[in-house]
């Protein structure tokens, strides 16, 4: 069994899914993606919302011609992930 | 003149560049893990931070000890500056040595032991009060060695060749369970560069040429965690 994600390796995990889709993505998706509970993953989103890391957008969907809710990962969120991996290449490096 | 370290004449210079780019180095690493401590609050980076400040502390006291010793107008103007503490004609000179020379070797061993307990211990043990207690019964053997040293310079550098043979040990097991990873790799090669330069100033009694070796080989030591930095920082 793995570890215990930390709440900065979740927000990760989130960013990353999101990154990974090309940028943006369906909250369903995200929450498989980032194997989290609604009840999580909306609590998440509301703290990297706050921050600006991502931004919910609604775009027409071609199936259903509706317009439909979607989470894009901002600048400040991909400088995120690019922090966050250093932080772990030097976690790494030193052994911490 | 009380001294405890005998630097050759001609490495005077050397030896003074030689520490400054190691405290540079020092001052860059603990800057970044502080960073990443403000980022993530989770202690071992303020543990690793801290480590190398003493680092840093410990290689500027040398500097500024060595450069009073070594270099004449620097005596001079220190003199005139520190007379109010230490005296005309620096009448308690020896003490305010023996001071510098005891800042100098504890926070170095300091540094040392925390690094060995940071690369050691696995997450989050270091935030229980009975690592805290462990950790005050090793500040308490690290003052009495480095006071001990103040007599015996050799015993400073024993203690420092044990702490970091043990840094090293645990950097091997660090680099294995991180699937060889090349950054861990130089970091295990830095600070075994590190350990062998201690050694050398362990036998510095035989020949003072062994002073310049093992300063050389700290040197390396310390380029090497600059090169590992950059790596990481550059991503």
């Amino acid at each position: 069994m793995g570890a215990r994600r930390s709440r900065l390796e979740l927000v990760f995990d989130v960013l990353l899914s999101i990154q990974n889709k090309g940028g943006k993505i369906k909250p369903t998706h995200l929450m498989y993606k980032s194997n989290l509970s609604h009840k999580l993953l909306n609590s998440y989103l509301e703290e990297l919302i706050q921050k600006e890391l991502v931004v919910i957008e609604e775009e027409i969907v071609k199936k259903k011609k509706r317009p439909a809710k979607v989470v894009k990962i901002t600048d400040k969120g991909l400088a995120f992930l690019a922090e966050f991996r250093r932080m772990r290449e030097f976690t790494d490096a030193f052994g911490l | 003149m009380f001294r405890l370290f005998f630097t050759p004449g001609w490495f005077n210079e050397f030896d003074l560049l030689f520490k400054g780019i190691g405290l540079l180095v020092a001052l860059l690493i603990a800057a970044y893990s502080w960073k990443f401590y403000r980022i993530d609050k989770d202690n071992k980076f303020a543990y690793f931070s801290l480590a190398f400040v003493f680092v840093s502390l410990s290689l500027g006291i040398s500097i500024f000890t060595s450069g009073v010793l070594n270099f004449f107008p620097l005596r001079e103007t220190v003199a005139q500056v520190l007379s109010p503490i230490t005296g005309e004609g620096l009448r308690f000179s020896e003490l305010f040595y023996r001071a510098a020379f005891f800042v100098e070797m504890a926070s170095m061993l300091g540094a040392w032991l925390l690094i060995f307990l940071i690369s050691q211990k696995p997450r989050d043990r270091l935030k229980r009060y009975f690592e805290l207690s462990q950790i005050g019964l090793f500040v308490y053997l690290v003052l009495l060695i480095s006071w001990v040293a103040n007599f015996k310079y050799v015993v400073f550098y024993l203690t420092s060749l044990v702490l970091l043979s043990l840094i090293v040990l645990n950097y091997y097991k660090n680099y294995l369970n991180k699937n060889k990873n090349k950054n861990a790799f130089s970091v295990m090669s830095a600070f075994f560069l590190i350990m062998a330069g201690n050694l050398f100033l362990v036998f510095v009694f035989l020949h003072s040429s062994l002073y310049a070796a093992g300063q050389l080989l700290m040197l390396s030591g310390s380029l090497l965690l600059l090169r590992t930095y950059r790596r990481v920082v550059r991503g």
